[in-house]
């Protein structure tokens, strides 16, 4: 599969919705910045009230089955998000270093990642190494987050993919409480009870959210490009209420971008990061290896 | 990890988690209803202790398995946790089956709950243990040799019979020798991190308030061999950390997991600190009232906890840094920690001027929230590996 000019990394990005996985190739000597570094295998495997280490091997094994390459072949198993306890892995990356990485290789011009999961949000600064400059993240509400979305979806009898698109259809946004999830749900309660559209429904939480995501990209000093990664970067209406609430917000310039991998943002990152440790080791003359 | 490893490990778990002293108890019935004496962190003359015939017993506060009830009226908010739950210990009668307590000079916090032991318990020994602030021979070196021939006698007295010379040397050849396990102990945790990790070492370490030395002795070479066997431990990719500031209360033993856990290899830490004190070995022929002064003021360790009269303070750090082959410093103190926090500046300084990262968090024994810790140690490691030169 690879060839003695690269390698095979693999970045498992635990989430408490779902495990990402992704199997990057990048070559040999390409230091931090892996130009031309590769995803040879992705996946996405929801928890659905599983076992989370079943559900880790099982999203593992089917990106390794997909790269058509084993265990053995991989340099580093890097783990991030909730990972500390997958016990294949090599080293763990915390989900900001990981986020911004992966961010970067999705879109270099990139400066900042809001990564919005199923239990919180967060924005990273970062500059065009992909390291750290700044971070902001949502406390203990769940308002900004993909859980009180899938949530509200199920109030509405709402598909998550028919989010998005719904949502961008609405004309009239609903206003919706959005310091606390328990309060914007019995807003939605009460909103259906007096025939509010699902569509106005649905935007009125998103410009809720989005509002919550662009102060928290402004507290990080965010500017430029923008990636948006993690389980609702493919949420289409969550994306164009980010964009408004950012320009009316004001300050520098945020243009927010979403890219077709961003969920896995963390496990593309993760998986660079151990890419480049495998080499910095190899170079202190440490034995450090993914554990097959 | 092995049958043996899990073994050993489970004994000393158990040990941590004897809130009630009962294997004391079980000691004292074994040996004739023989007396236990307790003591307080960080430095006692065990020594003299166990030379008496009595069992040296570690009480380092409650370690957030009591709820603390009694033991905050006791003492106002802006102090740390171990008083607190060290009194609660002793008004729940958990500490009944000790005879008499030692409380050596930490700070004044210390120093007060030993006057609050002899207004609540005038029936049992109770002696503050003065270290000397002079680490002249012919000054502290005469001051200390003289405070602790007061405490043989009265330990003697305690114990029923006078504690002669031979008793002492042999004791302090056992303690020479549980010394000596503890240092393979710690050359094996920077040596191979991911074969002895940080928690274990603790509890393995812990074990020495509560055991006789031999037994401990025992225990801790029992260890160190099982995890050096334990092929199955692979190593990872972390950074190497000094945690420093644990010497007094200690530190819940799920922040010891965490920060392992977030990407830390912890290759030294001061947790424990009295188990090792002095450096060495103590002489064993001669004066051994004089040779256990000699040994604390040439080799105790540098703390906060200890006078040291003058020099750079983050020196000796600097060493155990270089010698643990360590990549950066966690400053964990407990809150309200005087000694602990008033040191930080200076020794963060120091590192500061060698290049050497550090980061610093404050906990209290009985803290139950990890996550921000989880954040920033695993954001240091990440740091140290990403953009620093290992």
């Amino acid at each position: 599969m690879t060839s003695k000019a690269t390698i095979l990394t693999a970045g498992i990005d635990v989430g408490s919705s779902a495990v990402k996985v992704a199997i990057v190739e990048s070559e040999k000597g390409s230091g931090r910045e892996r130009p031309g570094a590769k995803i040879v295998a992705r996946t996405v495997e929801r928890n659905r009230r599983r076992d989370p280490g079943q559900v880790v091997t099982l999203a593992f094994e089917t990106a390794l089955e997909h790269a058509g390459v084993k265990r053995g072949d991989l340099a580093y198993i890097a783990t991030t998000g909730e990972g500390e306890s997958v016990e294949e892995r090599t080293g763990h990356f915390y989900g900001m270093t990981a986020h911004a990485r992966g961010a970067l290789y999705l879109d270099p011009s990139a400066r900042a990642v809001i990564d919005v999961g199923a239990l919180h949000a967060r924005a990273v600064r970062f500059d065009e190494r992909g390291r750290v400059l700044d971070y902001r993240m949502t406390s203990q509400c769940a308002s900004g987050t993909g859980q009180f979305l899938e949530n509200i979806a199920r109030y509405l009898g709402v598909t998550l993919d028919e989010v998005g698109p719904l949502s961008q259809t609405g004309q009239n946004p609903e206003k919706v409480s959005g310091i606390c999830a328990v309060l914007a749900e019995t807003d939605v309660i009460n909103m259906v009870s007096r025939g509010i559209s699902a569509a106005n429904i649905l935007r009125g939480i998103h410009d809720s959210m989005a509002t919550t995501l662009a102060k928290l990209l402004r507290s990080a000093r965010a500017v430029g490009v923008v990636q948006v990664t993690g389980g609702l970067s493919a949420d289409t209406g969550l994306l164009s209420e980010l964009a408004l609430a950012a320009a009316k917000l004001g300050g520098g310039k945020l243009d927010v971008q979403a890219h077709p991998d961003g969920v896995l943002a963390g496990a593309i990152g993760a998986a660079l990061w151990g890419a480049f440790r495998t080499e910095r080791l190899q170079s202190l003359g440490v034995g450090v290896t993914a554990t097959a | 990890m092995s049958a043996g490893l899990d073994a050993i490990v489970e004994r000393a778990d158990a040990l941590y988690h004897d809130i009630d002293l009962t294997c004391v108890k079980q000691w004292r019935e074994a040996h004739g209803g023989a007396r236990a004496v307790g003591y307080m962190p960080i430095y006692v003359p065990r020594e003299i202790i166990d030379a008496a015939g009595m069992l040296p017993v570690g009480i380092m506060g409650g370690r957030g398995q009591i709820e603390i009830i009694r033991g905050d009226a006791w003492f106002q908010s802006y102090i740390c946790q171990i008083p607190r739950s060290t009194i609660e210990l002793a008004l729940t009668g958990r500490l009944d089956c000790l005879d008499g307590f030692l409380f050596p000079s930490i700070c004044d916090v210390i120093r007060n709950l030993s006057g609050m032991w002899r207004v609540l318990f005038p029936q049992k020994y109770t002696r503050y243990l003065d270290v000397p602030q002079n680490f002249d021979p012919a000054v502290g070196g005469r001051f200390f040799a003289h405070e602790l021939g007061g405490l043989r006698d009265d330990l003697g007295k305690l114990a029923g019979r006078a504690i002669s010379d031979d008793d002492l040397r042999a004791s302090i050849a056992r303690y020479n020798e549980n010394r000596r396990a503890i240092e393979e102990l710690i050359a094996l945790r920077a040596e191979a991190p991911h074969r002895a990790p940080a928690w274990e070492a603790y509890l393995i370490l812990y074990a020495g308030n509560l055991l006789p030395v031999e037994e401990h002795t025992a225990m801790v070479r029992d260890y160190v061999a099982a995890a050096k066997a334990a092929t199955d431990r692979a190593p990872r990719d972390q950074a190497r950390v000094v945690m420093l500031g644990s010497f007094c209360e200690q530190p819940p033993l799920m922040l010891v997991k965490t920060l392992e856990r977030a990407g830390c290899y912890v290759v030294w830490d001061d947790t424990a600190l009295g188990r090792r004190w002095p450096q060495g070995d103590v002489a064993t022929d001669g004066d051994p009232i004089v040779a256990l002064s000699d040994a604390f003021i040439s080799r105790s360790p540098a703390t906060a906890a200890k006078y040291q009269p003058e020099g750079d303070r983050g020196e000796p750090l600097v060493q155990i840094v270089k010698r643990s082959r360590a990549e950066g410093v966690v400053f964990g103190a407990p809150s309200f920690c005087d000694p602990a926090l008033l040191d930080q500046p200076m020794l963060q300084d120091a590192l500061d001027k060698v290049g050497i990262p550090w980061t610093a968090f404050k906990y209290a024994e009985n803290l139950g929230q990890f996550q921000v810790i989880r954040e920033q140690a695993g954001t240091f490691a990440d740091s140290i590996r990403l953009w620093g030169e290992a």
